[in-house]
Formats: structure tokens, sequence, C-alpha cells
């Protein structure tokens, strides 16, 4: 059922407008890329995680990155973090509420300009069936041989989700990061 | 010449690690019981086990220098071979007392996830090890057994002290006050 979803998710792609003309679409997942989070504890650590199953569509004119447009389902239920116990922690309900809300899923389209550190990707991130406008900044790190690798970063609020448990210890700032290389 | 009680420094000394140790032991079973749902509690309980469990590490390490620095009283009206197993009780509960919070303070590195150690959440503890798994689950038993060995020999060790008291022998007096 998921992947019926995200594939769904994948066959609207096309329909996004397409502004630069030499655009090529990669479907990619977690064994090209690291769909990651990162959130502070009273100031005094970071703790980290990730999704180890998610898909990825981009599309993308390697030579013109700023015209990219990316769409990312994850499943939640494939959430990890290597404190113990705290993986089922965030499949509960008052985290992801995985068997509610199996995946979360971010649509967006750059705008066509660079910025210090990279392009924006502005669009829609879907968490816990809330939607909200969400923005990233990707940046092209390396391009070697037919392999392009891109970073991109962005910060959310949990709480906008209706993610509030344990705001004294878990800030309310998430980071996301994307780690991906595509055989352009 | 040897004095007729413990120092007052040792004394006080003496009843704070007995103290510490209790709070750690009863910390150390709240934290590993408190669910993930009461996560700041969890988490707090864990910074004070670690607290102070390395103040106990502290505390004997101070009470070693003075037992080094000055003879220990003489356990009056016990036979030779008491005073003998009395002294190796007490060598071994010493050990016990580096031993057990050393072991967790390992622990604690080696467990996956990177918590840090602190005092009181204030002051910041190095950690020197990467978490490792293998390395996690071979140090976890090992510092509860020892944990809870100590436990079972200060025990005993109170009791025995109580039940000398009991008959007469004034060992509470030189340690106790
Ligand atoms: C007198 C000192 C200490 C005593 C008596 C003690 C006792 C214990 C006991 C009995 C447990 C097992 C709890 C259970 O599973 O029921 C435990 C676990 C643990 N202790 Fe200690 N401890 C001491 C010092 C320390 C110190 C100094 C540290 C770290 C700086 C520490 C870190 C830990 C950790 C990380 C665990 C494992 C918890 C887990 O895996 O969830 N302990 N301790």
């Amino acid at each position: 059922m998921l992947d019926r979803r995200a594939l769904l998710a994948l066959a609207a792609l096309p329909a996004l407008p397409v502004r630069g003309q030499a655009r090529t679409r990669y479907v990619f997942d977690q064994s090209v890329g690291r769909i990651g989070f990162s959130a502070r504890h009273l100031g005094l650590f970071t703790s980290q995680g990730q999704f180890d199953r998610f898909q990825a569509t981009l599309l993308i004119d390697p030579n013109n990155p700023q015209n990219a447009a990316v769409e990312c389902v994850v499943e939640t239920g494939e959430v990890s973090i290597p404190f113990p116990g705290a993986t089922d922690l965030l499949r509960s309900e008052a985290y992801f509420d995985v068997a509610r809300h199996p995946t979360a899923r971010f649509a967006g389209e750059a705008n066509g300009l660079t910025e210090a550190g990279g392009f924006p990707i502005a669009g829609q991130l879907a968490v816990r069936g809330v939607t909200r406008p969400f923005r990233m900044t990707a940046r092209l790190v390396e391009r070697q041989g037919g392999v392009a690798r891109f970073q991109a970063e962005g910060e959310m609020r949990r709480g906008e989700f209706g993610m509030v448990a344990d705001r004294t210890l878990i800030s309310d700032a998430i980071r996301l990061s994307v780690d991906v290389r595509i055989q352009a | 010449m040897t004095p007729e009680r413990w120092s007052r420094p040792q004394r006080r000394l003496h009843a704070w690690g007995a103290v510490l140790v209790v709070l750690t032991l009863a910390l150390s079973l709240a934290m590993v019981a408190l669910p993930m749902s009461q996560l700041l509690a969890k988490f707090l309980a864990y910074q004070l086990h670690k607290t102070f469990g390395l103040l106990v590490l502290i505390l004997t390490l101070a009470r070693l220098g003075f037992r080094l620095a000055r003879p220990a009283p003489a356990l009056e009206g016990l036979t030779a071979a008491r005073q003998r197993a009395a002294r190796w009780g007490q060598a071994v509960l010493y050990a016990l007392l580096l031993v057990v919070p050393l072991l967790g303070y390992l622990t604690a590195q080696a467990a996956a996830g990177p918590v840090p150690t602190t005092l009181f959440l204030v002051i910041p503890v190095p950690h020197l090890l990467d978490p490792d798994p293998a390395l996690y689950a071979w140090l976890r038993p090992m510092h509860q057994i020892a944990a809870w060995s100590l436990i079972a020999l200060a025990a005993a060790h109170a009791s025995l002290a109580l039940w000398h008291h009991r008959q007469g022998l004034p060992v509470l007096g030189r340690i106790w006050g």
C-alpha cells in the first residue's frame, strides 16, 4: 500500500510545470541517498536519525540545477535513530503516528535563482497529515564522471505539524538534510 | 600511633558515600523502568545516576587518599581472623567503589546514541570512547553485576557492623557521627 502511494505521488510529477527544457527525470531511493534529521537537546547535544526507506523523483538539468523540481515520499515507519527505544517512540502516536500516517512527503521546485550557499527549493511538506510550506536550500556538491552529488537542508518546526511531545527535551526546530548521488 | 576513631572528614565521606551509592542504585532502577513516554524524567534520571555515580568515584578517591595518609583505628575486641576478614572486605569494597563507577562511565560511552555525560547537567564530562554496540553488550552486564556485588557486600558490611555494635563492640561510634 505504501508503495502504491509513493508511485501515485511520483506519477503526479510530470504535471509540475517544466521550465528548463533539458531536465531529465531521475527516480531514486535510499540506495543512493540519505535523508536525515537532527534535533537539539537542552542546548547540550544533538541527536541524528534517518529514514531508511524513501522514494524520490528529481527533475533536473545538471547544467542548470537551479531549475530542479523534487518530490520525495518517506516511509515514516522506517525512521531510525540510534538511541535504544527511541525508534519506537518516533513511530508512536505522539510523533510520526505511523499507524495513521505511514508516509511523509515533500514536493518542491527551485525558482531558477541561486543564493549564497545554494539554490532554494520551495514547496509543501506533509507530515502527520498536516501540509505546510517548506523550503530547503540545495547545492550541487560535486560532479565526477557521470555522478552528481546534491545536498539539501531545511529546518522544520515539528510543533506546526502537531508533533508537540517532549518539548523541554527535544527542540521544536528539526533540521532535515538530504544527500544524494545521481547517475547523470 | 593508632587513632581511636576515623577522622572527621573520613566519617563524613563514609556517610556521604553510603548515601550516594543508595541514591545511585535507586536512580538506576528508576531510569531503566521509566517509559519512553516520560522522556524528560528518564533523561534526568540517567543524568543524575551518572552524576551521583561519578561523585562516588571522586569521594572514593578522596577516601583512599585519607586512608593512606593516616593509620586505621584498631579493631579491638575482634579475633585476628575476623580483623583480617574485615580488612579484606573493606579492601574489596574500595575496589568495587572504584570499578562500578568506572564500568558505568565506560558503559555510558559505548552505548549507541551519543548522550553526553554531565555532572548535574552543567559540567561536561568528556567521553573517550566512541559508541560501540559490541563493547556495550559486554560492559552493561558487567557494570550491573559489579553494582549488585557492591550493594550485597556493603549490606553485609553494614549488617556485621550493626551486629558487632549489638555485641557491645565500639565499631559504629568510630565511623558514624
Ligand atoms: C556507585 C555507582 C553506581 C552504581 C551503584 C550503579 C548501578 C547501576 C545499576 C544497578 C545498573 C543497572 C540498572 C538495571 O538495569 O536495573 C546501572 C546501569 C547503568 N549505569 Fe550505573 N551505577 C553506578 C555508577 C555509574 C556511573 C558513574 C555511570 C556513568 C557515568 C553509570 C552509567 C550507567 C549506565 C549507562 C547504565 C546502563 C543503562 C542502560 O543501558 O539503559 N553508572 N548502574
